[in-house]
């Protein structure tokens, strides 16, 4: 046999592990990484679609909450983990967000988001404008012709800086072309708190979170951020429909290590198609009050550059904030 | 009054019906477990469960999620006690005096005293939430960024009563607290601060592998430095039991830690870390012989055990009255009533009667229920006593690392807590209290952020902070502190720390001060 002959034989032999692998894959428990704690968007998006995953391939799928620095700590764990799709990511709209961040500070980054390769995205929920009751504007253009007499004085909480809910907002105030007061606290929930509380006059924030506060009267929703109305509040008016192009979702997606196998990704996509399907998986979204808003992986990935250039322009225009203004 | 007694007459038909009961039970032993498991606390061990409920009904999930909640703040005062490791960070103030009357051999009252008060507490406090939640809830939503930093600067104040040894020390220890406290993304520009490219400083350094590494693992290091090995303490079985003496002690700590901890634990935040370093320091404040602190006085940790259990009634007062998340452990607790299709708001006590009654009426069975867990146990705790260091400590130092671990899956924080541990190994060795470094972490990072977002709301003006009737009061309350507290400076003569020779005070210091 010439050395040659050898080699391919060897190659062969290499490769086929890999090829049997993506014929019987999973042969063992598959993690979806949940980069966030227990109890937030990406934790409660992740275990539905994992236990409906498991029963259509009659084989464990286990959330994992690999939690730190905003998320960067999971996301960039699994972009750097061996691409053979038994570590994925329930990821959110944030994965465009800390690249850019990084950027923007010169930062060594924690990953980049060429790193993943998308398979579905499995819910986007458009923010909605909330404030106080007691305030006096009842739509968005009493808000914006009332910011505009007195600017920086009106004032929103946000999730965080370069947060999410800090750039649907400052998506708004761009488009508007208003300035407003910011405030950011330490995540969506004492954000909220503080809105409530009276310490700011308004935010944007998940329709789930917001609707019962909505229907006890104690906040006045003025529009959402979606393409279309949302449907748990057919009145509201979205931004666009108003004339201001601002677009924004609070999204969940699932995402492989890029470079996992073809026939594998295929598998995934295959699998998380049926999931959404899966009787208990949306009776479990209905009771969260999340559409699912199901996308295969090129759609998908068309909607992330889109809502990832967006996200990358909102952060260029916030710029670094300097000090001691 | 009367429709009260029948909603709560409803609600204890719910609690004790079998299938309730059974997950109450059990969320009040995990949460002992986890409370008495160094470093995991209720936080980490909601998270953990909260998947595990998501296939029981809305109220049965908060039953035991609470359950969870407050039996680790019963769980957490025994490793403190016994070994000076906090269980989970509410319990870092119980170390030092409970720790102190285990080697006195008082490891028995003082368990009997934490079970006791954290019983005491735990209930009463129930009762406030039950009878004032809508009113206390919407007091809450008043504390706003300035009265925080108010009330945080009032914490602040508390560390010149905190530690026996001398005020500079542990103000410079309480420094460093603060400077560890800095480290992390900048929360109102993003920028990075002293994380030097590692991702989870990005986070901030976690108070778990701070309190585990400054009290356990120094202590763990002291003793193995020790030129004898320190005597196996053989504890007998009339010491299990509290004096009649040690009883009368605990009783005005007690009260006071419930209401304290109470009050402090409605405003949003970490309300039951802070709440027991307050009534440690009012207890000590108030008490005939402060000189007692830090040698194992009975107050110090019938008042911050008390404080952290009722702390955990009052967190869930602004949840369950207006459905806002108060806290970490709250918010939690939110995402399972919303994965139950309940939305957590302020129509929630109308709404979902049964669960609002449900859940106050299992706290009262789960209070008594982790009461006869605990008592008993004392005597089975206490015999760990007996097991030779040379096998304790390695496997005290495994459990540390695996729960420290355990909190974020993160190798750093074990990395963290190792430092802390050197850290704390030198400071000891030099005579400075650790305890307000731990203070200065938790505090830190809640201050900075509630002073920038109040001159942020206030387009920096600094009146903002006496303009606002609630943070005035407590700025005003905090300042004759802190003269009080000077006082004994400038008079030097009339320091009772030094005239009695406490135990933070080295030779050389006072020979300085002469």
């Amino acid at each position: 046999m010439t050395t040659r002959g050898l080699v391919v034989l060897l190659a062969l032999a290499l490769a086929l592990p890999a090829v049997v692998a993506a014929q019987d894959f999973p042969t063992r428990p598959i993690n979806i990484v949940a980069p966030f704690p227990p109890g937030g968007q990406a934790d409660l998006m992740a275990r539905p679609t994992a236990a409906a995953m498991e029963k259509i391939l009659k084989s464990p799928v286990v959330v994992v909450n690999k939690t730190g620095a905003a998320g960067a700590v999971g996301m960039a764990f699994v972009a750097n983990s061996k691409p053979d799709g038994y570590n994925l990511l329930m990821a959110l709209s944030s994965i465009s967000i800390i690249p850019e961040a990084d950027k923007l500070f010169d930062r060594k980054p924690a990953y980049t988001m060429d790193q993943f390769a998308p398979i579905a995205l499995v819910s986007a929920d458009p923010t909605i404008l909330v404030c106080r009751s007691e305030r006096p504007w009842k739509s968005v253009k009493e808000l914006v012709e009332d910011a505009k007499k007195r600017p920086d004085e009106i004032s929103y909480s946000s999730s965080g800086i370069y947060g999410t809910l800090h750039m649907a907002m400052e998506m708004l105030v761009h488009a508007a072309g208003i300035k407003l007061k910011h405030v950011p606290y330490g995540g969506a929930a004492p954000a909220l708190t503080a809105l409530l509380g009276g310490h700011v006059d308004c935010m944007a924030a998940g329709p789930a979170v917001v609707l019962p506060q909505v229907k006890a009267g104690k906040l006045r929703p003025l529009a959402g951020w979606g393409e279309k109305r949302i449907a748990v509040l057919p009145e509201l008016p979205t931004l666009k429909e108003l004339g201001y192009n601002a677009e924004f979702y609070i999204w969940a997606g699932m995402f492989a290590p890029k470079g996992t196998p073809e026939p594998i990704m295929k598998k995934l996509r295959d699998t998380v198609r049926a999931a959404m399907q899966d009787a208990d998986f949306k009776t479990a979204m209905d009771k969260m009050e999340t559409p699912i808003a199901y996308l295969d992986a090129p759609e998908f990935q068309k909607f992330w550059d889109n809502d990832a250039k967006m996200l990358a322009d909102a952060i260029k225009r916030v710029g670094r904030i300097e000090e001691a203004k | 009054m009367i429709e009260t007694l029948q909603n709560l007459g409803h609600g204890f038909a719910i609690a004790l019906s079998p299938s309730v009961m059974v997950y109450a039970f059990a969320g009040c032993v995990i949460g002992t477990l986890v409370g008495m498991l160094p470093g995991v606390g209720p936080l980490a061990g909601i998270s953990l469960l909260l998947p595990a409920s998501y296939g029981l009904s809305a109220t049965t999930a908060i039953v035991m999620l609470a359950g969870i909640y407050y039996g680790a703040m019963y769980g957490g005062s025994t490793t403190s006690i016994l070994m000076r490791i906090p269980g989970e960070a509410a319990s870092v103030m119980t170390c030092i005096d409970g720790y102190a009357m285990t080697r006195k051999g008082r490891a028995g009252p003082a368990l009997a005293i934490a079970a006791t008060g954290s019983y005491i507490a735990g209930t009463l406090s129930v009762v406030g939430l039950m009878l004032l939640a809508p009113p206390l809830a919407a007091f809450a939503l008043s504390f706003g960024p300035p009265e925080y930093v108010a009330l945080l600067l009032l914490g602040l104040m508390v560390l010149a009563y905190m530690s026996g040894g001398s005020v500079p020390k542990s103000l410079s220890m309480a420094a460093l607290g603060l400077l560890l406290g800095m480290i992390g993304i900048d929360p109102m520009t993003g920028y990075s601060r002293f994380s030097y490219g590692v991702v989870e400083l990005a986070d901030g350094i976690g108070i778990v592998p701070v309190a585990v590494g400054l009290f356990g693992v120094s202590e763990i290091l002291l003793t193995a430095g020790q030129a004898e090995m320190p005597q196996v303490i053989k504890p007998k079985l009339r010491d299990l039991l509290p004096s009649r003496d040690e009883w009368k002690d605990a009783v005005w700590p007690i009260g006071r830690g419930t209401v304290l901890g109470f009050l402090i634990g409605i405003i949003p935040g970490s309300a039951h870390i802070i709440s027991s370093f307050v009534s440690y320091a009012v207890e000590r404040r108030l008490s005939k012989h402060p000189e007692r602190f830090g040698q194992g006085a009975v107050a110090g940790v019938a008042g911050p055990e008390s404080a952290n259990n009722s702390a955990t009634s009052g967190a869930l007062v602004p949840m369950l009255a207006l459905g806002v998340p108060s806290g970490p452990i709250p918010a939690v607790m939110m995402a399972a009533m919303m994965v139950h299709g309940v939305s957590p708001g302020p129509m929630l006590i109308q709404q979902q009667p049964e669960l609002f009654w449900g859940v106050i009426a299992s706290m009262y069975v789960g209070n008594i229920v982790l009461l006869i867990l605990n008592l008993p146990l004392v005597g089975v705790f206490v015999n760990l006593l007996r097991i030779p260091y040379p096998i304790m400590y390695p496997a005290i130092l495994v459990f540390s690392v695996v729960g420290v671990y355990a909190v974020n899956g993160s190798v750093v924080d074990v990395w963290i807590m190792a430092a802390m541990g050197a850290l704390g190994y030198l400071l000891r060795k030099f005579d400075f209290e650790t305890a307000p470094i731990v203070l200065g972490v938790v505090l830190a990072p809640m201050l900075e952020m509630s002073l920038r977002q109040s001159l942020a709301l206030s387009s920096g003006r600094y009146t903002v902070f006496v303009t606002r009737p609630i943070a005035a009061t407590m700025l005003g309350i905090g300042l004759v502190l802190l003269l009080y507290s000077l006082r004994p400076l400038l008079a030097k003569g009339a320091d009772w720390r030094r005239k009695l020779g406490l135990e933070g005070d080295s030779i050389a210091e006072k020979e300085e001060n002469r």
